[in-house]
């Protein structure tokens, strides 16, 4: 297993946030975490990127602990994060926002060839990387958020929520370079409200209900399952 | 009168140095780490008193004494950071009181130290630029001047070319996303803690010979600073320098005209004017505010 969570509890002050999850993610493959507001889906992936502290469990990723650490050495280690609601630099330009997701990385001719395939994956963000990021659309965001977290060459990439508040014909294209980055060989952990577009891209999936897990299990097996089907596809 | 104007200029120049310094530290210790530090006059006062410790009384050379303080002041601001900012993370308004409880300490240990009293400094040089009989400018006051434009300057240089620099402005924008590129919250916070300190602190160093130092000479000081970095927008480093010029411009002048009491009335309405034509400031922006 790449990453492995272990009766994870995570708490904000006294509100318990999550309860004793357990959650494994594989090498290759995609993985999607679903639910209501509230869930924990977002506290699930704060805790894997050491934003929230646990209240109980463990995590490990390559075979060792390390949710004991701060963030920036969890990056440090190959996880990046892709947060909800994008959190883009507003006033560094789209090219500043991209080097910032290299920030630990000393090999700085690789950095530019990464550089060079997210333009390449991006060319909106191209044509616009002298530009102020907060003068984006949100779609833009989203990219620009998503070529961040590349930057880092992440070896395990954590994406919350990069369907929210966008057009249907950029949730299609967001779709389709999240299974690119996988086929490319990075992992991905999927949060998501869009449940049929979660249960569309990922190969197993975990289902969360106000902080306990109620379900996992294949993608598909899920996506006809009755409670799935009522709870969360609407059909 | 073309004299007094040009008499009344240089002041206002000299006041808008010190006080873009302390204004400068204060925005960016808040930027950072999202905590008001309300003991940055204080540390203004500290600078003030390692010249009253080490000019005065144990007759060290002043610019070594400068540097010192600078040091000292910028170590404060890093135990600052260590004792009450770094457990009070998630808690800005708590990080604000316990800078209030911190401030109260500062004094009080000056005042047992060195008492009550208002401290003379020597001058450090008599010289006088004299432009003509009633325009005159103390090479002291000059100092200033010249060092507020060489540490700003330096300031935005390690801001926009290092990659220490990066990571600060990266983290004031937006912490946890810094933090998510591998930048360390620890570490950011505790470099604008020094910068922002040891500004207070040089501030306070220069300005030792050419105000009266007591222990609670910070409360002006805090009280033009926070007036600034409100003008400017908080969170806008440029806006504090351009509206520490404007305030000092138009304090000086209306103290040298009216008097001081009526110059502090119009700080604040300046402050409430700006306030409530433009709630974010001059150059803030609406989601720092």
């Amino acid at each position: 297993m790449l990453l492995e969570m272990r009766d994870v509890s995570v708490s904000y002050g006294k509100v318990s946030a999550l309860r004793n999850l357990t959650l494994k993610v594989p090498e290759g493959g995609i993985v999607t975490i679903i639910g209501g507001n509230g869930a924990g889906k977002s506290t699930t992936l704060r805790a894997m990127s050491g934003l929230s502290k646990l209240s109980a469990g463990e995590i490990h990723f390559d075979g060792e602990r390390i949710d004991h650490l701060p963030p920036d050495r969890i990056v440090a280690r190959g996880i990046a994060h892709v947060p909800e609601g994008r959190r883009i630099f507003p006033d560094l330009t789209v090219e500043e926002n991209l080097r910032t997701g290299a920030f630990l990385r000393r090999d700085a001719g690789a950095v530019e060839a990464d550089l060079r395939k997210v333009y390449e994956r991006f060319p909106r963000l191209r044509e616009r990387r002298v530009q102020l990021a907060k003068t984006m659309s949100g779609g833009e965001q989203q990219m620009l958020a998503i070529g961040r977290a590349l930057m880092s060459k992440p070896r395990l990439l954590l994406m919350d929520e990069p369907s929210m508040g966008l057009a249907p014909v950029i949730v299609e294209e967001i779709a389709r370079i999240v299974e690119e980055i996988n086929a490319e060989g990075v992992p991905v952990v999927l949060v998501e409200q869009n449940a049929e577009l979660a249960l569309d891209l990922a190969d197993y999936a975990y289902v969360l209900e106000t902080g306990d897990l109620a379900l996992e299990g294949p993608a598909e097996e899920l996506h006809d399952n009755e409670h799935v089907r009522a709870a969360y596809l609407g059909v | 009168m073309i004299e007094l104007l040009a008499q009344t200029g240089l002041n206002a120049l000299y006041a808008a140095a010190y006080m873009s310094l302390v204004a400068v530290g204060l925005v960016l210790i808040f930027g950072v780490m999202g905590v008001i530090n309300f003991a940055h006059g204080e540390l203004f006062m500290m600078g003030a008193y390692t010249v009253v410790a080490l000019y005065t009384d144990f007759q060290m050379p002043y610019v070594l004494v400068v540097g010192l303080a600078v040091m000292f002041v910028g170590a404060l601001g890093i135990f600052m950071e260590w004792s009450m900012f770094r457990p009070l993370r998630d808690n800005p308004l708590g990080g604000l009181v316990a800078s209030i409880g911190f401030l109260m300490i500062l004094q009080a240990a000056v005042s047992m130290g060195f008492g009550v009293r208002m401290e003379h400094v020597p001058p450090v040089t008599q010289e006088v630029i004299e432009f003509s009989d009633r325009v005159r400018l103390p090479v002291q006051r000059l100092v200033v001047i010249l060092a507020a434009v060489v540490l700003l300057a330096a300031l935005w240089a390690f801001l926009k070319k290092t990659r220490f620099g990066w990571a600060l402005r990266a983290s004031a924008q937006d912490r946890e996303a810094a933090a998510l590129q591998g930048i360390s919250i620890r570490q950011t916070a505790q470099i604008a803690m020094f910068i922002g300190a040891g500004l207070a602190g040089v501030a306070g160093a220069l300005t030792a010979p050419l105000i009266s130092v007591n222990p609670h000479m910070g409360h002006s000081v805090i009280i033009a600073a926070f007036i600034v970095i409100i003008v400017g927008g908080i969170g806008s480093l440029e806006g504090a320098v351009i509206a520490a010029v404007i305030y000092a411009f138009v304090h000086t002048f209306v103290t040298t005209f009216y008097d001081g009491v009526v110059a502090d009335i119009v700080g604040l309405s300046l402050m409430l004017l700006v306030l409530v034509v433009k709630p974010t400031g001059l150059f803030g922006t609406a989601d720092r505010a």
